[in-house]
């Protein structure tokens, strides 16, 4: 006999999320997005709500190492994977590399789309340091950014993967 | 001592007369080649860190005690009449706590009508109602339960049917209404004395701005004060928003953005959301958050009009004689319209001019500034006409703009530019792009079956900036410094620019200026639109540090005994002859004096027009066969006086084509006509520019201080980098394929159905026709 | 979103029970998250397929063809250097297809399976005859993206999946699977013929799940190549695509398939454009030929008539990339 898996909900359950590398305990309901179990239950506000259908990457996150968007994922569904915010990115008061080349090259307006922007390419340079201008904006296709500061990320990210090698 | 005085204000291409105060003395300007150590310099932006480490707080993210969430309501339909709202099923839904809609809001001013929930809802997404709740998924599932009894009533969406007398009028006085006119010289004459003459209609679509923070507000009230934390480019605006809507005193209320998610001018004052918010937080006795989705945004928020534009344009002796230029705009339910015609009427100097504007009112949303409003439409179709002129006449096209771009005047005034360096514009951009490459049938292509061209365009902009704006600079005991000055941040770097000229004028280092903006109890500061920010407030902050930095002297020539005269500020030392004093040692004996200077910007000159100018130059390659445009490059160099922060500037820059890339290409609103509902209010259908789409940017500037506009010789440089890109992709685009498509965005669709309607274009050399007559 | 169970199956067979009536069967959610966002699905229940062992990878056995499992991300297909060798065409399919994070989320299965973006479908309050109303609004509407062929006057909506023309190109077949019974059909037939004027696009039936995609061992000797044009660079389903393959030999192309997206309510295969290219020495008049019956029996509607000649110039280019390889 296969053991019957769990249905949860439709009301409210309680789920365990590793979040940068914290067990997070949560109650919520099956139809919460990671996106807002971040934004409204762990109080995280870095992924951006900004189109809230898969159409911006403001909400950019990585799940187990690689970019998804928060607000088209379920939180039910990531528990026991591996969450990885911006929030999660500076180390004892040091900013990551990518965040310094971010800065240091001018890589956002407003930023409101910048805390994606920047995981998108964390993910890209933990997977393979030495990249090209092409495969930055591979990467970060599927991160809008309405202020148009596209030259400055892609030049952020070539200077960030230039640094870690 | 304060007087009073008249200024002329040119605010997004419209000069109006009003009154100002003058308090105090303005500085000697900061003369050109004059050693600057901060300003000038690239400097990073101050609150960088906040923003890559998602620690920056935007409206959107504030989340405080007990906060309740506000959805809004929206009509279904174009336009129809609200007989019935029946709120009690949605109050029955657990978590509802209230619900506002005609027959029970209180009255609240807003543009100019009395409420904000209209009997005749005029656009798909007009307001209707407004619940409150708990959290904002019970709020939307509420709207679903309000049932709302509507008389639908004819409607009209779209510009060229509801300009055509046979549509429904929408509007007691009609649908089409004169907005501009404008006439000089003796048109009818020069067109019948023409040489040659071009007479075209250009088209351009609806862009929306898509600010990535959506428009939103929370509202908070302690006992009859009012604190509202906005969204926007200019608190004060809001906050005399709020006045006006829930009269209550200007003192007793406190608008506050501290980071902020971009506007592109579509924030430039009070939302029914913020309203809303307010009202709800007073009936609630608790914090209330309306904050809009994207889709909302897109039907609801502000949009750039599409317009339909006439342009005629007449050649004589080689030169252009006349331009008669009649516009059209979907201003939607605007009661403005930003005019197309402002390039036509002063970019060039050309004695034959009449053009003419017309607001058009259709069921959509209603227009709102959006980054050079009117001008980015306008330099288009003007810009274009300009190049079928000189294809027509056989001239290189800038050579023909050169006979027109020299004068040192203002053609509608009369009056004398501050400064005017156009043409170096056109040299430094036709050199960096190779202009001389240019060939009237385009370039040689990188395959065969591609065609390239290049094309360029002027753009003529406001930007000098007015009073009023007032700014303080405490200098602390230590040395450190706070500027207040009551500006936002809307992504364009102005906290930088404040801590830069802030730091500058009093001697000391940028870390040790804190920058305390987007708040009204600060000081007045201007709208953040019509790049008039830094021209605004740069001179301000300027005297307020300066003023400071006359105490310091004070104080310093007392306790150091040196004569004050001996004495200046410079690296966070007091210095004389050698000897070098930091501000905290200074004092030391004095420690709890605080230094309080303060600034007010003065005056612009009666005699003078301040103007921003620049050139775009673009090079793209065109597959005739796929419809495809690709822009390879994009050269733009502009005339904005002093460079404050070349770091931010080029971003300003490259940000400004980006967007104008999207209003060429790609960015369209569509409206399904029969039901009036936008078929695109989502980023996958509405189509911004991802990564892939922008080209090489090459950014230069005329870096000349205009040291007649201000103290700190700055211009504007917000709008004109959006400016002139769409006209030159579009006469680059023509140059390419020796056809020309004058409807903006230039889709595959549109490059394709044009190529197909001119078979020449597909062919080989010999068979194109350089230009045809529309 | 309306309220719902989530339960994550832990086999086929536990899934194939679970998805009862009123409910749906969730992988990347990339599409399904956004039809109940949009008002437009409601399942009560949500059975996620994604910790199913077995349905994930692929396989190459000779005699059994190349099984790409239906919950592969397709992140994993478009980046697996074995998988380009037996099949190019897939990594070619994903090149411009959405983006990173929607392709680390979304599967095979779902992508074959994902709805049209025909806005009025998309818009919930727009009644159309998909969703059970009486026309189609896209006739008299908006319909620069709207279906060229194939729609015999019912849904003008266009299939929108990159990967379904290249699949079927390689004579793609799909393997489901319900409590009672497993069955597999040429690819093509997972989609609705329009034809038949059913208001749905799939022909799955309640309580199915796709377990995979089988490329039989004959399809595997052709070459296949994708192009696709676009209304922006990038993160744009196709206005046009074409999938073609063939095997190629002596400057011949045998055994062509020729298959469009963003043309038909399905994916659109034309076989009077293969016979015209078929065991002809290839030229640009062969392909040309091709191209010229390829959409024949188009009717377009007010402004999606530029389909035509970019459709005919996406075929040019296809044959001429295959022949030259
Ligand atoms: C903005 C945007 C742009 C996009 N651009 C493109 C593009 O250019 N090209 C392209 O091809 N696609 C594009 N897509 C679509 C995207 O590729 C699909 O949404 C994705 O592939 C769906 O996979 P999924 O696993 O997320 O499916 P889900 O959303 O999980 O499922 C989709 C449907 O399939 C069903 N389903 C899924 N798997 C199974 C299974 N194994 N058995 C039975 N039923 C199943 C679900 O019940 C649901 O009905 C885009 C999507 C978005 C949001
Ligand atoms: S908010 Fe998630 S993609 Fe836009
Ligand atoms: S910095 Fe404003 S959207 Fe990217």
């Amino acid at each position: 006999m296969p053991r019957a898996t769990p249905v949860l909900g439709p009301a409210a359950v309680d789920v365990t999320l590793d979040v940068n590398g914290h067990a997070r305990a949560i109650h919520i309901r099956p139809q919460r997005t990671l996106l807002d179990a971040l934004r409204e239950d762990l109080g995280l506000m870095g992924a951006k709500k900004v189109c809230d259908e898969g159409t911006c990457g403001a909400c950019t996150v990585l799940v187990d190492g690689r970019p998804v968007y928060a607000c088209m994922t379920l939180a039910v569904a990531t528990a026991g994977r591996a969450v990885e915010t911006v929030e999660g990115l500076a180390h004892d008061g040091g900013l990551h590399p990518v965040q310094e080349a971010f800065i240091a090259h001018d890589a956002f307006q407003c930023g409101f789309c910048t805390p994606g922007q920047i995981m998108s390419v964390v993910a890209l340079l933990r997977a393979r340091p030495d990249v090209t201008a092409d495969d930055v904006k591979r990467a970060v296709t599927g991160n809008l950014c309405r202020c148009g500061a596209y030259p400055n990320i892609v030049a952020a990210a070539l200077a960030a993967a230039k640094r870690k090698k | 001592m304060t007087k009073v005085v008249r200024t002329r204000v040119e605010f997004e291409g419209s000069v109006s007369e009003e009154l100002a105060l003058v308090q105090g003395e303005d500085a000697e300007p900061w003369a050109q080649g004059e050693e600057l150590v901060i300003v000038g310099h690239p400097q990073r932006r101050v609150e960088g860190i906040a923003k890559v480490t998602g620690r920056a707080r935007y409206t959107h993210d504030l989340r405080l005690p007990g906060m309740l969430h506000a959805r809004m309501l929206r009509s279904p339909y174009p336009r129809a009449r609200v007989r019935r709202v029946d709120p009690s099923k949605a109050l029955a839904l657990p978590g509802v706590r209230s619900v506002l809609h005609r027959f029970n809001a209180p009255k609240a001013a807003f543009r100019g009508e009395e409420t904000i929930f209209r009997e005749e809802v005029r656009f798909v997404g007009d307001e209707v109602a407004a619940v409150c709740a708990d959290s904002e998924a019970i709020a939307e599932e509420a709207l679903a339960l309000i049932s709302v009894d509507y008389e639908v009533l004819p409607h009209v969406v779209d510009l060229e049917e509801a300009i055509d007398e046979a549509s429904p009028r929408i509007d007691e006085h009609g649908n089409v209404h004169d907005a501009d006119r404008h006439e000089r010289g003796d048109v009818r004459k020069a067109f019948k004395e023409a040489d040659a003459v071009v007479e075209a209609t250009y088209r351009t679509a609806t862009q929306m701005h898509n600010s990535f923070e959506t428009h939103g507000a929370v509202a908070v009230w302690d006992g009859d004060m009012l604190t509202v934390h906005e969204s926007t480019q200019h608190i004060f605006g809001v906050r005399r928003g709020l006045q006006a809507a829930l009269r209550i005193p200007y003192g007793r209320i406190r608008v506050v953005c501290d980071h902020m998610g971009g506007g592109f001018g579509s924030k430039g004052g009070v939302g029914k959301y913020s309203i809303v918010a307010a009202l709800f937080a007073r009936e609630l006795g608790t914090p209330v958050r309306c904050v809009l989705d994207r889709h909302e945004e897109n039907l609801a928020a502000g949009n750039r009009s599409a317009t339909l534009q006439k342009v005629r344009i007449a050649a004589k002796g080689g030169r252009i004689n006349a331009i008669a230029h009649d516009s059209w705009s979907n201003a939607g339910q605007g009661r403005w319209i930003a005019d197309p015609t402002g390039p036509t009427k002063s970019l060039y100097d050309v004695p034959n001019v009449l053009t003419r504007s017309y607001r058009v009112l259709a069921n959509t949303g209603s227009l709102a500034a959006f980054r050079a409003p009117g001008y980015v439409e306008g330099t288009f179709a003007l810009e274009c006409a300009i190049d079928e002129l000189a294809d027509r006449i056989g001239i290189d096209p800038l050579a023909l703009r050169r006979l027109h771009a020299a004068s040192d005047r203002d053609p509608i005034s009369g009056l004398r530019y501050s400064l005017k360096r156009l043409v170096d514009c056109y040299d430094i951009g036709a050199q960096e792009i190779g202009w001389s490459r240019r060939r009237p049938k385009g370039l040689r292509a990188s395959a065969p079956g591609l065609r390239r061209g290049l094309g360029m365009a002027s753009q003529i902009w406001s930007g000098g900036g007015t009073p009023p704006a007032y700014a303080t600079v405490h200098l602390n005991p230590d040395g450190t410094a706070v500027v207040r000055i009551g500006t936002q941040d809307i992504g364009t770097g102005t906290r930088t620019i404040v801590a830069q000229i802030c730091a500058e004028a009093l001697g000391i280092a940028m870390a040790d200026v804190r920058v305390e903006i987007g708040d009204t109890d600060s000081p007045y500061a201007p709208i953040s639109a019509g790049s008039l920010t830094v021209a605004s407030i740069g001179p301000a902050i300027r005297l307020a540090a300066m003023d400071a930095r006359d105490q310091l002297l004070d104080v310093a020539a007392g306790i150091l005994e040196v004569s004050k005269a001996e004495l200046r500020v410079e690296g966070g030392a007091v210095v004389s002859r050698g000897a070098r004093t930091p501000i905290a040692k200074v004092f030391e004996e004095l420690q709890n004096y605080t230094v309080i200077g303060k600034g007010a910007r003065l005056p612009n000159s009666e005699e003078l027009v301040l103007k921003t100018f620049g050139a775009h130059f673009a090079e793209v390659e065109v597959d005739p066969r796929t419809g495809e445009v690709v822009v390879d490059r994009v050269v733009a160099v502009h005339d904005v006086g002093r460079i404050v922060n070349p770091l931010t500037a080029r971003s300003q820059v490259e940000g400004g084509v980006i967007q104008a890339l999207g209003f060429a290409l790609s960015e369209e609103r569509v409206v399904d006509r029969p039901t009036g509902r936008v078929m695109t209010p989502g980023f996958e259908s509405y189509k911004v520019p991802t990564v892939k789409d922008v080209p090489k940017i090459v950014v230069r500037f005329v870096d000349a201080p205009d040291t007649c506009a201000n103290n700190t010789g700055t211009k504007g440089l917000g709008e004109p980098p959006i400016i002139p890109t769409a006209a030159a992709v579009a006469n680059a685009v023509a140059n390419a394929l020796g056809i020309r498509v004058r409807t903006l965005p230039l889709t595959p669709q549109r490059v394709l159905d044009a190529v197909e309607a001119a078979p020449a274009a597909k062919g080989g050399e010999a068979d194109r026709r350089g230009d045809r007559r529309s | 979103m309306k309220p719902f169970a989530y339960v994550r199956a832990g086999s086929v067979a536990e899934a194939a029970r679970l998805l009862g009536k009123g409910s749906a069967a969730l992988a990347g959610g990339t599409d399904l998250i956004g039809l109940m966002k949009g008002g437009l699905a409601a399942p009560a229940r949500l059975v996620d397929l994604t910790g199913i062992d077995g349905l994930r990878g692929w396989t190459r056995e000779r005699g059994a063809g190349l099984r790409i499992g239906a919950l592969t991300p397709l992140v994993e297909l478009e980046e697996s250097e074995g998988l380009a060798r037996h099949l190019p065409i897939v990594r070619e399919a994903l090149a411009d297809a959405a983006t990173l994070q929607l392709r680390v989320m979304g599967t095979l299965g779902g992508n074959l399976l994902q709805r049209n973006r025909c806005w009025y479908f998309r818009d919930q309050a727009v009644p159309c005859w998909l969703k059970g109303g009486t026309r189609c609004f896209a006739v008299d509407g908006e319909n620069a993206h709207h279906a060229i062929v194939g729609t015999d006057g019912g849904c003008n909506r266009v299939s929108p999946s990159d990967l379904a023309p290249a699949l079927i190109a390689h004579d793609a077949r799909v393997s489901l699977a319900s409590a009672r019974a497993a069955r597999t059909i040429p690819l093509a037939e997972l989609f609705t013929d329009p034809a038949l004027h059913r208001r749905e696009e799939h022909t799955i039936r309640p309580g199915e799940i796709v377990t995979q995609v089988v490329i039989p061992d004959s399809a595997l000797q052709r070459r296949g190549t994708y192009v696709k044009a676009m209304d922006r660079k990038a993160w744009s389903f196709a206005l046009v695509s074409v999938a073609a393959a063939a095997r190629v030999r002596d400057g011949k192309l045998r055994d062509t398939r020729i298959v469009l997206g963003g043309v038909a309510p399905v994916p659109w295969r034309v076989e009077a454009a293969e016979r015209e290219v078929d065991g002809q020495p290839y030229s640009d008049a062969v392909a040309a030929r091709a191209a010229d019956v390829l959409l024949a029996d188009a009717h377009p509607l007010k402004d999606n008539g530029y389909k035509i000649p970019l459709a005919k110039e996406l075929v040019r280019r296809a044959l001429a990339r295959l022949a030259a390889a």
